[in-house]
């Protein structure tokens, strides 16, 4: 229960960030709301199963609000249930998870003053998979949730080979436009069936000698920091990601090489 | 024992040939063997080790790796603080990943950490360097998936690989899979002891050093070929390039030597009627995903390097996990069957444990 002195009077309850739970009334109810089939009949012994699920899940107080038929022998829920699980968001928030993102603005002003020359960026999806979506929506023109793609920005020079890239004709692109970043974008699936491509283009990069060169990134519907690193790529992106997000890691990453690359070649060593 | 058969190694890079091929569990058994006998080790991977769950499939439980007191570590500054773990900053390396910058540290108290070094191959070299100059003894690099860069000569002066039931629900596969897959880490040198080979290894070098491909002979200069020849060539320029060089016996790939460049040669070489050896810097350099060394070299097409990887050892992990395992003796002995010359372990297999249990104290 929040106390009194975290209710400042006509304001909004302050939140324990150390300690989050669901919301849905008021804070700290702990209630979820969850949907799922389960492949048995409709029936009151199928609502009776998904009550029992919910409470094997952890859930408290599970309630169906809604069931119906999906098919003949599948049955679809809507249930409430209360978590009495917390997650400490304040040391979640100290790790850096979140970076501050630039706005195309200040991304045209950064390139400018750090870099001093349009940044070549080579977009494509590799191997045999056939979606361009996420390659388009970062680098085209039109691109995502209302934020033009990398190809509007005046310090890109954008090239999207669009679907079906091999890795090795990828390479070769990128080093004969003098690419300064690779961005792939690629399904992953607990198949594995991606990950070999994606890890071969970082390996061919390597073997060209070019990887402090190229910033590698790749995107997906189920990439993650982790799994870029586990890949070899510089950096990884998701659902939700926008262009300037993107744009906002090229530039703050070329310029830490540019300067990295001029304090080498001044014959000191970083602090 | 991994302890004896990596023993010399100053710089050991463990390679899986696929994901959830025990190539941690081999890390992490060498760990052990190394910590009873109070030698002092760095550790640092390309990918991330020590995480609670798999990255791919959270249903799989990935091992720890723990570290000895004394031991040293290169990975992230929030790995670092979140493993608790005691230690001592040595050096703030600069380098960016994903999961933050990357630190080394020397643990005061033993503990499990994960790990999280830099991937860049370059940066890997700095790292293991940095740790053997502040004290470790040997320094161990744990690869991530199936990449293979870190293993290079260039990087690591041995190897580990890490092969297993993953690769195929038929044991003969795995084996044929595994067995290809050390064909290519062992490719013959160019350095054979004949003057041929004298004359190779030097054009070779140049080539390397220069990023140049060329195609050479016994006699004369070799000839440059254009940049992106190699990667993405078309057809008609590879088959023009050997009908011009009748004379050419050597194509040396100064970068990376894909498949398809493979497969664009097959029919250029058939015509011309002569054998074409094809030089890369190390193994690492050579993509194949279709075939194996062996396979090209009947059809006309030899493969060799400039440098040549040091497998030390192979590891068998004989369960794919969610999927089917197989009798661990029978995989390693029809392996050790196949592959001579490097011994197979199962670091999880009884057997195992009780050769470790037995070896003599230092």
């Amino acid at each position: 229960m929040p106390d009194a002195a975290a209710r400042p009077a006509g304001g909004r309850a302050l939140v324990d960030l150390s300690s989050v739970t669901p919301y849905a009334d008021h804070l700290g109810d702990g209630l979820v709301q969850m949907s799922f089939t389960l492949p048995v009949p409709y029936s009151l012994a199928a609502r009776r199963a998904a009550l029992e699920l919910a409470a094997g899940m952890g859930f408290q107080e599970p309630e169906v609000v809604h069931y119906e038929q999906l098919t003949e022998g599948y049955t679809y829920f809507v249930m409430y249930g209360r978590c009495v699980h917390a997650v400490d968001f304040a040391a979640l928030q100290d790790e850096g998870f979140d970076i501050e993102y630039m706005s195309e603005d200040e991304i045209e002003h950064f390139v400018q003053t750090h870099v001093g020359r349009r940044i070549v960026v080579v977009g494509a999806s590799t191997g045999s998979d056939t979606h361009s979506v996420g390659i388009d929506a970062m680098l085209n023109l039109k691109g995502y949730h209302g934020h033009h793609g990398l190809e509007g920005y005046r310090c890109f020079q954008t090239y999207n080979l669009g679907s079906q890239v091999p890795n090795s004709v990828l390479l070769a692109r990128a080093i004969d436009v003098g690419a300064d970043a690779i961005l792939v974008s690629q399904t992953v699936t607990q198949q594995n069936l991606h990950v070999h491509n994606l890890t071969e283009l970082v390996e061919m990069v390597e073997a060209e000698g070019r990887r402090a060169q190229m910033i590698l990134a790749c995107g997906g519907p189920r990439v993650t920091g982790e799994l870029a690193k586990e890949l070899g790529y510089d950096a990884g992106f998701s659902k939700g990601t926008e262009p300037q997000h993107l744009a906002t890691f090229i530039v703050r990453e070329l310029a830490a090489r540019v300067a990295a690359s001029t304090i080498e070649a001044a014959g000191s060593t970083p602090a | 024992m991994l302890s004896e058969q990596t023993a010399p190694t100053r710089r050991l890079a463990f390679v899986g040939l696929a994901k959830n091929t025990g190539k941690t569990e081999a890390l992490a058994a060498l760990l052990r063997e190394l910590e009873l006998e109070g030698r002092r080790v760095g550790v640092t991977s390309v990918g991330r080790d020590g995480e609670e769950h798999d990255v791919i499939d959270p249903r799989i439980a990935k091992p720890r790796v723990r570290l000895a007191a004394g031991g040293l570590v290169a990975t992230t500054d929030a790995l670092l603080r979140a493993s608790g773990a005691p230690h001592v900053l040595l050096e703030d390396t600069g380098m960016r990943t994903p999961l933050g910058r990357v630190l080394i540290a020397r643990l005061r108290a033993a503990a499990a950490i994960e790990v999280a070094g830099p991937s860049a191959a370059a940066d890997v070299r700095a790292v293991s360097d940095a740790m053997l100059a502040l004290g470790a003894e040997q320094v161990l690099i744990d690869g991530a998936l199936d990449r293979r860069a870190a293993s290079s000569p260039e990087v690591a002066d041995g190897l580990v690989m890490s092969t297993g039931a993953i690769l195929a629900r038929d044991i003969h596969e795995v084996v044929a899979q595994t067995s290809d897959a050390v064909e290519l880490v062992r490719l013959p040198s160019v350095h054979d002891g004949t003057d041929a080979g004298r004359r190779l290894g030097a054009l070779a070098a140049a080539a390397v050093a220069g990023a140049t491909s060329a195609l050479a002979g016994d006699e004369g200069e070799p000839v440059a070929l254009p940049p992106g020849f190699v990667l993405a060539g078309a057809p008609e320029q590879i088959a023009r390039a050997l009908e011009e060089n009748p004379a050419a016996r050597w194509l040396i790939v100064a970068g990376a030597l894909p498949e398809q460049f493979l497969r664009e040669l097959l029919r250029p070489v058939r015509q011309r009627g002569r054998e074409l050896t094809l030089v890369a810097a190390d193994p690492t350099k050579v993509f194949l995903s279709s075939h194996s060394p062996g396979w090209y070299r009947r059809q006309g097409i030899q493969l060799r390097t400039l440098a040549r990887i040091d497998l030390e050892a192979i590891t068998v992990n004989p369960v794919a996990p969610q999927s089917h395992r197989f009798d661990s003796v029978r995989l390693r002995a029809l392996l050790q069957d196949a592959i001579r010359g490097v011994p197979v372990f199962d670091v999880l297999h009884p057997d195992y444990m009780v050769a470790r249990a037995s070896a003599p104290k230092p």
